[in-house]
């Protein structure tokens, strides 16, 4: 179990790490892509579009140098269910955008509808990996494991 | 002997509640420990957050004041045509984007003579979209800014004809683009004056221009490009063809036979 929880840490990490940095270029480009949602009201779309691709790789960081796992999974929860919702709402009003997960997002988009299905299905298993590592936060390779001992090893493992 | 023994197993049990009590108290400490650290990592965190923050804001530059070309139409468009033409027709575009340019090719054959004759005014609203497209040389910027300073020095006309030949010389996506210079000569061939127009364009003098464009243009939720409005009515998104017959339509509809 804690080498399933080693994986989810591994590739929650590097997916956050990713979509980071493919957005931290571009800061203009992120807040057209919040605002494309059209959700949230226009004094906080920039204030998202700044903060969340730092937050991303913040977040992708500590997870894949496991530094307190816990908390950076719960984030991570929160981010995706956030995401979650915004790309439902996008699909169910019809709206033809892109999702802007990568970087991108704001601009001319092909198709949205027929991708809107595979994000979501994306990151609710991403989601899932946030869940597994709320329960299960010890996996081998940790900065954790430097900093807080396990109190009971065995309960903990 | 018996009482020994029970003073042993006695003196066990104490034993065994004081090792009991000095784990609970080890746990305990560790507990307090391991929150503080926690604490301690997380504010870390959080000003780091709150620095790339301050960072990502600073280097928005969207909504600071900016040179405006003169003769613009609002603050962002380019005019084509008799101001009190009955039909306006509006077109966000990108010069870098495909069906722009199959829009483009599909208006040229039949939109001037309506232009030309009063029917019909064309406000050109250039959005740099796509600057991730041209391998870093910010293609849709660049010729954003560049359509502006002709507008600026050169006026409507032979902004319209730079336009033009922007559509006719179009590059492809996830190519370089026409380079500055290739701007500039085009400029040229549309009637612009060499020395007025080459700096600029190579000092990108209507850079902020287009960003603050391309910010109202997404608050005006305008997503994608061709975005095209007739008189203020803002059309659905469809295939070019049909696009451009329903162009045709409103504006045969005005047109006296």
């Amino acid at each position: 179990m804690s080498w399933l929880a080693l994986v989810a840490r591994a590739t929650l990490g590097g997916v956050w790490v990713a979509a980071g940095l493919l957005k931290l270029p571009d800061p203009t480009e992120n807040v057209r892509a919040v605002r494309a949602y059209q959700l949230l009201p226009e004094a906080l779309v920039p204030v998202i579009g700044h903060g969340l691709p730092v937050l991303e790789l913040v977040v992708g960081v500590c997870l894949l140098m496991g530094l307190v796992v816990r908390p950076m999974a719960l984030l991570s929860g929160v981010m995706l269910v956030a995401f979650i919702v915004g790309i439902s709402a996008a699909w169910a009003r019809g709206l033809s955008i892109e999702c802007g997960c990568f970087g991108g997002g704001g601009g001319p988009s092909v198709g949205a509808s027929d991708k809107y299905p595979w994000e979501l299905a994306r990151d609710a298993g991403l989601l899932l990996a946030s869940g597994l590592l709320v329960v299960r936060p010890r996996t081998p390779f940790a900065l954790d494991d430097r900093l807080f001992p396990a109190l009971e090893p065995a309960a903990e493992r | 002997m018996s009482s020994t023994r029970t003073s042993r197993a006695q003196r066990t049990q104490a034993a065994q509640r004081a090792a009991e009590i000095r784990r609970r108290a080890e746990v305990k400490e560790q507990r307090r420990h391991n929150g503080l650290v926690t604490g301690a990592v997380l504010t870390v965190l959080a000003l780091l957050v709150g620095l790339g923050y301050a960072i990502q804001s600073s280097r928005d530059t969207t909504g600071q004041v900016a040179d405006v070309p003169a003769g613009v139409e609002g603050t962002y468009g380019v005019p084509l045509g008799d101001a009190k033409a009955p039909v306006t027709v509006t077109i966000y575009e990108d010069f870098l984007c495909p069906f722009c340019g199959d829009l483009e090719a599909a208006l040229a054959s039949w939109l001037p003579e309506y232009v030309e004759d009063g029917t019909v005014r064309v406000v050109y609203q250039p959005l740099a979209f796509l600057d991730r497209y041209s391998q870093g040389t910010d293609y849709s910027t660049r010729t954003v800014s560049a359509y502006g300073a002709v507008l600026d020095v050169a006026g409507p006309d032979i902004a319209s004809r730079f336009h033009d030949l922007l559509f006719e010389n179009q590059p492809a996506e996830n190519t370089p683009g026409l380079s500055d210079d290739e701007l500039v000569s085009l400029a040229v061939r549309a009637g612009a004056d060499e020395d007025l127009i080459r700096p600029l364009i190579e000092g990108r003098v209507f850079e902020q221009w287009s960003d603050n464009g391309r910010d109202a243009a997404s608050k005006e939720r305008v997503t994608s490009t061709p975005t095209v409005e007739v008189n203020g009515e803002r059309l659905p998104p469809m295939a070019i063809d049909q696009l451009v017959a329903r162009i045709r339509t409103s504006v045969e509809a005005v047109a006296t036979p």
